[in-house]
């Protein structure tokens, strides 16, 4: 009994079958994923900058927006961008608004992530030494190029090891997007197994894959960014 | 402001039932994640044999999204293993193995963080070696794990929205069905979105107030 | 029990011609000597000289190559008596309370109270009621004059004050002997006094020791017999008048003129 479902589970023909709509559904996990992380390093460098700011409201918005995005489940997040935020959208603007959901998806998993992203960049910016900005001041570059030219680069590479567990998690993440219909690798699992009804071996299949696939992004992403880092400050 | 009354307020025994349940839910996910997690190291550490096993299920447990684990736990798992049985211990158990990985790491890294004549002073007093574990190198890694462990807490608890799915009738699913049968999700999913985030942060700012504390008062950094 | 001409004729402690090897260095390389109930010996020598890896072959921290360690008569590593079989782990613990141990990295335990560092042997080892226990503690507090800082946590001590905790700690299971592993080399020089200060009035209390120490003032004044390690072999050996007034290495010379100001 036990072997037979065993066996089942790891026979992955059904799964190979189709292979070819199955990918076709990882590659929009991986969209969603770019899309959103560059969502979450835009917006988290900017909150982080809101933080680390003079004026003390907008030290409190960078706050409340870090308080607020990194205590928030994924999925209340994503449900409640595509569910309330068009209508919300739609009464401010007077007319009626809906999301695509893969737009949904983005902006639901780039704003959450910009949270985790806007912490990692403050603690960057605030360990880089005073001397290092006076010694620029003193040399006459504006703050803008202060920033951009001797703040960012040595943030990017204090933050990189942080960061990157950070698109770990972003990447897993995506696999929720099927519950508001992305086309995803999961999503197209649910379809398949409607005409299949093979549970054990396509849920087996996708854990597998999804496994195979984050380990496999961690280790290169974890490789190229050491080598990145130590190229750039050896 | 009638809707917030008519959606919320007056749906709130509802609400507050799918809120205890998701308690519970995360209460029993993390009373395995942390036992799971302890065994788990322990193997890895001290059990050569079964080491690579450890590893694996380390590895496979932490780079799963917990989506897929979930599915796989509540629909593959009954076949395979005859359990969990009911979809509220599937959705138990996905979440707790899960974290469980991730604890067996923090783990791992506060018991080789143990300065090694910690140990050799429980030796040189006449302690035996799991007399040394219980009360020397257990207590301390446990105190330096302490803040990440509320952390998993807090991933735990993002998580179990997630068992709704799998139609446990947790504070999201009860929170969806009113948007099913309302057809009005405003009110009701801001609500719920306000609950989550005012829970998860509660327990975070415990977590950080706790991990003060340790520090002041043993000396030990943050694992 | 056989009968000895005297207690004294049985040494505290009888080091007989211990090996230890780690791999293929020879880190001690036949090393003897005998200490008294009640005498101090001091041990000095150049860093990487094998001082800690000795001590720590004593209580069998290490256990050494070849070679053997009597703890009043007993042998630690076999039966004795002409049973040459092996002891078991917990023999070993058993009687690896006999040997107080003070760690040059105090090793206090940081999730325990100060007095909580000091009784935890005494009830876990010896099965000490928690009562007996804590009298015992603040006894053993008191001697090292840090009573007043028992419900503290290690964190909120200075490193002498913890040094004189582990030395409490240790004297907590009444040793038949105290083994000290340059106690003093982790403290700030205005620390290093408090330490030794204690360590004296043990050493006047008639306390067996053996103390690994740089602090030559201390060496010389506190203690009965000094030796000099070099090597892995004791290479100068006798009262601290004859150590430090007439040394008859070469080494031995050399090394104290670099350390005797
Ligand atoms: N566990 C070990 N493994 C390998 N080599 C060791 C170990 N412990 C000590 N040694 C080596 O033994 C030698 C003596 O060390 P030690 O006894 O600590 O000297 P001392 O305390 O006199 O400075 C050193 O060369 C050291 O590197
Ligand atoms: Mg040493």
């Amino acid at each position: 009994m036990v072997s037979d479902a065993l066996a089942e589970a790891l026979d992955l023909t059904t799964f190979w079958e189709y292979r070819e709509v199955l990918l076709r559904g990882l590659a929009f996990n991986v969209y969603t994923f770019l899309a959103a992380a560059t969502v979450s390093i835009a917006i988290g460098l900017a909150a982080a900058l809101l933080r680390v700011n003079r004026l003390r409201p907008l030290r409190w918005a960078g706050t409340v927006h870090v308080e607020l995005f990194r205590n928030a489940p994924d999925y209340i997040m994503v449900v409640w961008v595509h569910f309330v935020l068009p209508l919300l959208l739609g009464k401010l603007l007077g007319s009626r608004i809906e999301f695509d959901p893969f737009v949904s998806a983005v902006i639901a998993l780039g704003f959450v992530y910009s949270g985790y992203f806007a912490e990692t960049f403050r603690t960057g910016i605030q360990a880089i030494p005073l001397g290092h900005l006076e010694a620029a001041r003193a040399c006459g570059m504006s703050e803008r190029q202060i920033l951009w030219r001797i703040t960012l680069p040595q943030v990017v590479r204090r933050m990189l090891p942080e960061a990157v567990n950070i698109f770990v998690s972003q990447f897993k993440a995506t696999t929720i997007i099927s519950l508001i219909a992305v086309p995803d690798l999961m999503y197209r699992v649910g379809m398949v197994l409607q005409q299949e009804m093979k549970p054990l071996p396509l849920y087996t299949g996708a854990a597998l894959t999804y496994f195979i696939v984050v380990y496999l992004f961690a280790g290169t992403v974890r490789a190229l960014s050491e080598r990145w880092r130590n190229r750039i400050y050896a | 402001m009638s809707n917030w009354e008519r959606l919320v307020w007056n749906q709130r025994e509802v609400l507050l039932k799918g809120f205890l349940v998701t308690v519970e839910i995360c209460l029993i996910a993390f009373a395995i994640a942390v036992v799971g997690g302890m065994l788990l190291c322990l193997v890895r550490l001290y059990v050569k044999p079964l080491k690579p096993l450890a590893v694996l299920l380390i590895e496979f447990f932490r780079a799963t999204p917990i989506f897929v684990q979930l599915m796989w736990v509540a629909y593959v798992w009954p076949e395979i293993f005859g359990w969990p049985g009911t979809f509220f211990a599937a959705g138990c158990v996905a979440l707790g193995v899960q974290s469980s990985g991730y604890l067996a790491e923090t783990f791992r890294a506060g018991i080789e963080a143990i300065p090694r004549g910690h140990r050799e002073a429980g030796y040189s007093v006449g302690m035996s070696p799991p007399q040394v574990f219980r009360r020397i190198v257990l207590p301390q890694t446990l105190l330096a794990s302490a803040p990440s462990i509320v952390n998993q807490f807090t991933v735990i608890v993002k998580s179990s929205t997630l068992v709704s799915v799998i139609t446990v009738q947790d504070l999201m699913f009860q929170a969806l069905k009113l948007v099913t049968v309302w057809y009005e999700p405003i009110e009701i999913l801001t609500v719920t979105a306000g609950i989550y985030i005012g829970f998860v942060f509660l327990v975070s700012l415990a977590g950080k107030t706790l991990a003060d504390r340790l520090r002041l008062r043993y000396g030990l950094a943050a694992a | 029990m056989h009968v000895e001409s005297g207690v004294d004729a049985v040494p505290a402690i009888r080091v007989v011609d211990l090996h230890k090897r780690f791999g293929t260095l020879d880190v001690l390389r036949g090393v003897s000597f005998d200490v008294r109930r009640g005498d101090v010996v001091s041990m000095i020598g150049a860093s990487g000289s094998g001082k800690s890896t000795l001590l720590r072959c004593i209580n069998r921290l290490e256990t050494p190559s070849s070679g053997e360690v009597y703890i009043d008569g007993e042998p630690m590593g076999h039966r004795g008596q002409g049973d040459a079989k092996a002891r078991s782990l917990a023999e070993i613990n058993m009687m690896r309370r006999d040997l107080g141990m003070v760690f040059q990295q105090f090793n206090l335990w940081p999730h325990m109270t100060v007095l909580g560092n000091v009784i935890e042997a005494p009830i876990r080892v010896r099965g000490m009621s928690r009562r007996e226990a804590t009298a015992l503690g603040e006894e053993c507090l008191a001697r090292v004059h840090l009573e007043e800082k028992s419900k503290e946590y290690p964190a909120r001590l200075s490193g002498g004050q913890q040094q004189r905790v582990a030395i409490a700690r240790a004297l907590a299971m009444r040793p038949k002997a105290m083994l000290f592993d340059e106690p003093t080399s982790s403290l700030d020089p205005e620390l290093t006094d408090e330490v030794l200060v204690v360590m004296r009035e043990l050493a006047a209390d008639g306390t067996t020791m053996i103390v690994v120490t740089h602090e030559m003032g201390f060496a010389r004044e506190a203690s009965d017999r000094v030796l000099f390690l070099h090597n892995g072999l004791i290479e100068e050996e006798g009262p601290p008048s004859q150590v430090f007034g007439a040394p008859k290495s070469e080494r031995c010379r050399q090394f104290l003129s670099k350390h005797v100001q």
